[in-house]
């Protein structure tokens, strides 16, 4: 043992000084019983702050030495447990060995205080052993500190070294929202709390934290005190203002504001925009349209986050034609009592004025011959839409919890659409001409609610939860269809089929569902799921065509085009979940059987059909974690799909007559079974990642199409059960960055193979799709200076259908974007990005498809803090912009244009503002 | 009173004056991670997901010391811990192996894909001595604080009951054993729940081999460079890296 404390004396001393050294020695006893203290810890420490500068132990005589300490004025600290400690100043000169002789030490005893509590009634409560102080009841000065309200509270004394004393003891511990240390850090900015902020002063005896974590009393106590902060100390305002308009008559503005008192929070908004602006964002929708987010927890596969969104989302205006918008809301929430109680709620207005114009060009395979189609087409549409959401969550206790929530809606639409078309044969001769012009006028309304009630168990893992639900909508529209139809039979005309019709449709629905779900834990890492649902729908349709009556009114009602039907659905559906949770992997399997009946009756003439069937629903799922940063997945779900009463048997109607759909009583279910397999790979300090997914699926029985294409051009179609149909895609992704160059270097792979079968004009047909694509991309990133970076990605189609082995679509697409942010000095940001788009020209396509879209952009930041900014921009600098989609399904190959937005520029002024608060953050940044 | 100042007395005598000072035995400690603390704003997803994660996430170390050199590794279980260890990050599970007779130390760190092994001498943090007491696991200790690290706040119980200048991951340098440690900046504390007597024969103190070698500000400077665009997030898990 003495061998071990001078190699520890020694150990401690080796990184003192060495010059001007000085030695202190003396000997620890005790002073009732006069014998010496081996063990002493015997410290020399900073006079000025305490701060250790030597120690070491006496040794088995009591005898201590140190060496090594610079000369000057210290704090000489012995201690030994069960004594009391002996402090005293220290005065070390230089090259003289201090010699301080006998320390002496007593032990421990502590005198009682005498107990005063003084009570002031309302402001002081008393509840099981704690004392609470309503920190408001006592005056203090503006700005004073929480120790001077401490010192007014009776029972407290705060002496002048900030010693806290309460009902006589001293306070050990003082806490800051029931947390430890977490106040103490002067760089926290809980430290220095003002008076203010306090709502209320707890004086507790802390149970031990071992007695509070076995729940077992040990009887010791501490004497402490806890600060409980107020919530609604944060009032204030965030929001923003931003103006942007460009000649000739473009402009996009907007007006957001937040206000907030604690939890409580009222927002509004407004914008109008005809740059493609609808709403919005996804960040302004969370600060200031109403939060929408919800999230569930699950053992396996952790914690999901999702949006409830609807049609008011979404701010850019990807869709076709050139949008004109206005939008407003407002959103109300508030939570209180410990946040056990938390309401939300939204209303929302929104009009969307849409003109668009567009062609489509397609090419029909047939198996002795091609048509092709080129149709024309321009509309206008309006649609006003209003929304009211709430929702309202209770917390009852720590286990358990209900929401209910309720929206509504709103909407009316009108719209004009007018089409030409004109099918031709492989040689340009006519088969038909169709000239169509459609009006409505409709309003759709809506209702739901549900009620959600989850209970966890003391039992870990032991969950139930219950759902009910309602959804009511109530659709109703009036319009006009004109139609001349000309057919053609060896380039010449062979019939033309006049329509002039009013119709009239009526639909209403009404469902309900209960849901309930159980986890029972099986053991540590099993759990055991059950659910069981009972649904019904009833819904109702009715259509009416109405011709000419002769006197200039569309009262004539044409029977063959008119119909009634009523629709019930009942539906049962039940199934488990079988988990196993492991620390490196998890898997579970598990399904549900779904027995629905369904009934249509034609409330005309008075008949009903009843169709019962079964769907099955068969999942797995295997997860591996190898590491934090490495894991890979597998999923397999099965479901059955069952064929749409359209299918079965179709509603006659004739809005489009060149396209003609027949039901197929024999037509069955279909199986799909699809699999997902997902690896990634992340190293943290090269940020090097490997991404690999694989989808696939296969249909057994899929519900395909038989279609008919007769001399006249019109397509016949039919549903009808086919094997063979697939989908596999792979996608891959590899990436990583030199540090050294700030530069990221990826690349990727993505490739597709599916096949479709169906049969066309009597032939069975095999249509085979592959697709690949290649994508490389750099970016450089140089901190608040510049970020550029460059992708290039070639896609390559090739299409073949059977029944014409000939004729092969395929071709090349290049798609390159530059993306460039500059940052400038004096708070100028410029910023540019443009894309190149190149398509090869196919065949049937032998239009100039390249586009270069390229917009550009310079911003400054003005005003104190950078809360304004002034921006220039262009939209399309070259106008080439073109709306375009290329498509290949089954053995029809189409082209479509669109007007979208072309150039324009704006001048944007906004301006940000707040008052104690600022737009938190969203998940994902802005 | 009289009585109980007397038999208390008596059994300090028999505990402690027959040379009762520990050098060799087994301590527990829990460290315990303020999970929601971790989360900084107000965002509402931030509440929300606060709502569904346990507040604190709890693991336990053992900390081996005979005489001069202590090893500080992963201890037992807990079971309590979900897949979904939500205070898990870098260097979560150091092996800390010391040698207070060469001043050195030896440390396993797994940062993310990478695991390092740290050889340095024992770090020397500037104590200072406070007057408050607190009893952890029996023991009283002495509060003793530091800034480390240039900014972060370390509190330090220590017993002079224990001979061995040790403590959790690489603390060190108090006149006795750490036996507990709060620091505020990253919401963790780690406490001993128990001291065992127990004979540790010091070939159960190995040293950990694994790992790419380096020293502290060697590793200082690797992280400080790869993480430097992480933000506040990171900064959190270097001061975690580095103590």
């Amino acid at each position: 043992m003495k061998k071990f404390v001078c190699s520890l004396t020694i150990l401690f001393f080796a990184f003192q000084f060495s010059y001007s050294q000085t030695t202190l020695k003396g000997t620890v006893i005790d002073t009732s019983e006069k014998k010496n203290l081996s063990n002493s810890v015997v410290s020399i420490l900073r006079k000025t702050d305490s701060v250790l500068i030597a120690f070491t132990r006496s040794d088995g005589q009591g005898k201590f030495q140190i060496t090594a300490v610079k000369p000057g004025t210290y704090l000489l600290m012995v201690t030994h447990p069960t004594y009391a400690d002996f402090m005293d100043d220290l005065q070390l000169l230089d090259s003289v060995a201090t010699d301080i002789g006998q320390i002496m030490l007593i032990q421990k005893s502590q005198l009682l205080q005498e107990v005063i509590i003084k009570q002031q009634l309302g402001a002081i409560r008393f509840r099981k052993d704690t004392i609470e102080y309503v920190a408001d009841s006592f005056k203090v000065q503006a700005n004073a500190n929480v120790e001077e309200l401490l010192k007014k509270l009776p029972g407290l004394t705060v002496n002048k070294k900030g010693e806290i004393t309460a009902q006589g003891e001293k306070v050990e511990k003082v806490l800051v929202d029931g947390e430890e240390f977490f106040g103490d850090d002067p760089t926290i900015a809980t430290q220095n709390i003002r008076a203010d902020a306090v709502d209320k002063v707890q004086v507790l005896d802390k149970k031990s934290d071992q007695a509070e974590f076995t729940g077992i009393d040990d009887g010791k106590k501490t004497k402490t005190i806890n600060l409980k902060l107020k919530e609604d100390k944060k009032n204030g305002y965030f929001g923003k203002v931003s103006v942007a308009g460009g000649l000739k008559d473009n402009y996009s503005n907007e007006a957001m504001i937040n206000l907030f008192k604690g939890k409580r929070k009222i927002a509004a908004f407004g914008t109008m925009s005809n740059t493609g602006k609808t709403g919005l964002n996804w960040s302004d929708q969370q600060n200031y349209g109403g939060n929408n987010m919800n999230t569930e927890m699950d053992e396996g596969s952790g914690m999901i986050f999702f949006y409830s969104g609807d049609d008011f989302d979404g701010g850019n205006f990807n869709g076709e034609g050139v949008p004109k918008s206005w939008a407003a809301g407002g959103h109300f929430s508030n939570k209180w009592n410990s946040d056990k109680n938390n309401f939300n709620g939204s209303i929302r207005y929104n009009k969307v004025n849409v003109k668009t114009g567009g062609s489509t060009l397609t090419q029909f395979i047939l198996p002795d011959t091609l048509y092709y189609n080129n149709e024309r087409r321009n509309s206008f549409s309006q649609k006003i839409r209003n929304r009211a959401n709430g929702s309202y969550e209770l917390q009852i206790d720590s286990f358990s919890s209900v929401k209910i929530t309720m929206n509504g809606g709103m909407s009316m639409s009108q719209g004009i659409n007018n089409f030409f078309s004109e099918a031709l044969t492989s040689t340009g001769q006519p088969v038909n001409r169709s000239n169509r012009t459609t009006t409505t006028d409709g309003n759709n309304n809506d209702l739901n609610s549900s009620l959600l009630y989850k209970k966890r168990f003391r039992k870990k893992g032991r969950t139930i939860s219950l759902n009910l639900s309602q959804k009511y909508t109530f659709n109703d529209s009036e319009g006009m269809l004109n139609a001349i139809n000309e057919f053609y039979t060896k380039n010449s005309l062979f019939l033309t089929d006049t329509i002039d019709q009013k119709k009239v449709v009526e639909n209403r629905m009404f469902s309900g569902s209960s849901k309930i779900s159980y986890t029972e834990p099986l053991s540590k890492s099993i759990f055991l799921e059950l659910n069981y649902l009972l649904g019904t729908n009833n819904s109702a349709s009715l259509r009416r065509t109405f011709e000419e009556n002769g006197s200039g009114k569309y009262e004539a009602l044409i029977d063959s085009l008119s119909n009634e039907f009523d629709y019930h659905i009942l539906t049962n559906n039940g199934g488990f979940n079988l988990r196993v949770n492991k620390k490196k992997y998890n898997f579970s399997v598990g399904g549900n059987v779904s027995g629905s009946r369904f009934r249509q009756t034609d409330v005309i003439k008075d008949t009903s059909l009843t169709y019962n069937y079964v769907n099955l629903f068969p999942r797995g799922s295997f997860n591996y974690t190898f590491t934090q940063q490495r894991r890979i997945s597998i999923n397999y779900d099965g479901n059955t799909r069952q064929p749409s009463i359209e299918q079965i048997q179709p509603v006659r109607e004739n809005s489009d007559p060149l396209n003609i759909r027949l039901g197929n009583p024999d037509l069955r279910q279909e199986f799909n079974h699809t699999l997902r397999v997902f690896f990634y790979d992340y190293k943290v300090f090269n940020e090097r990642n490997i991404w690999v997914s694989f989808y696939g699926t296969k249909t057994d029985n899929a519900i395909s199409s038989k279609d008919f294409i007769d001399t006249l051009g019109r397509k016949v179609y039919q549903a009808i059960n086919k094997d063979g149909n697939y989908n596999l895609s792979l996608y891959a992704d590899y990436g990583f960055k030199i540090k050294k160059l700030n530069l990221r270097l990826s690349g990727g792979i993505n490739a597709r193979v599916s096949r479709y079968n169906n049969i066309v004009n009597g032939i069975d047909n095999v249509n085979d799709n592959k697709n690949i694509g290649f994508r490389l991309g750099a970016s450089y990133s140089k901190e608040k200076k510049i970020d550029i970076s460059l992708n290039s990605s070639p896609t390559y189609s090739e299409t073949k259908s059977s029944i014409r082995k000939d004729v092969v679509t395929k071709y090349w697409q290049f798609e390159h974007n530059i993306d460039l942010t500059w940052q400038l000095p004096k708070k100028i940001e410029f910023k540019t990005d443009c894309e190149f788009i190149q398509r090869q020209r196919t065949a049937v396509f032998a239009d100039n498809n390249n586009v270069i879209k390229w917009n550009a952009s310079i911003g400054k930041k003005i005003l104190k803090n950078e809360t304004g900014l002034v921006k220039f921009g262009i939209y399309d600098i070259l106008n080439q912009n073109i709306g375009f989609s290329r498509d290949i399904t089954n053995n029809y190959i189409s082209e479509r244009r669109y007007n979208t937005l072309m150039r324009y520029w704006l001048l944007t002024f906004t301006w940000n503002f707040a008052k104690n608060g600022k737009a938190p953050t969203s998940m994902f940044g802005d | 009173m009289k009585k109980t100042l007397l038999l208390f007395g008596f059994l300090a005598t028999t505990i402690f004056s027959h040379a009762q000072f520990l050098v060799r035995g087994k301590i527990e400690f829990e460290r315990k991670i303020n999970v929601h603390k971790q989360f900084d704003g107000d965002a509402e997803w931030l509440n929300e997901l606060k709502k569904h994660i346990p507040q604190y996430n709890i693991t336990y170390f053992d900390f081996l010391f005979t005489g001069d050199k202590s090893l500080y590794k992963p201890g037992k279980e807990n079971p309590d811990n979900g897949r979904d260890n939500w205070g898990e990050g870098p260097a979560k599970e150091n092996v800390v192996y010391a040698d207070y007779s060469k001043n050195t130390f030896t440390s396993f760190k797994k940062v993310f894909e990478q695991n390092f092994l740290v050889e340095d001498s024992l770090k020397k943090i500037q104590w200072k001595i406070t007057s408050d007491t607190r009893k952890i696991a029996g023991f009283e200790c002495r509060k003793a604080t530091a800034i480390i690290m240039d900014s972060v706040y370390v509190f330090a119980f220590y017993t002079d009951e224990i001979i061995v200048s040790g403590g959790p991951e690489s603390f060190n340098g108090l006149p006795g054993m750490i036996l507990g440690v709060a620091i505020p900046r990253i919401s963790t504390t780690w406490f001993a729940t128990k001291v065992e007597l127990t004979e540790v024969a010091e070939t159960e103190l190995k040293k950990p081999v694994k790992g790419k070698k380096t020293d502290l500000a060697t590793l200082q400077t690797t992280l400080q460079t790869s993480f430097k665009e992480w933000g506040k997030y990171m900064q959190r898990n270097i001061w975690f890296i580095i103590i």
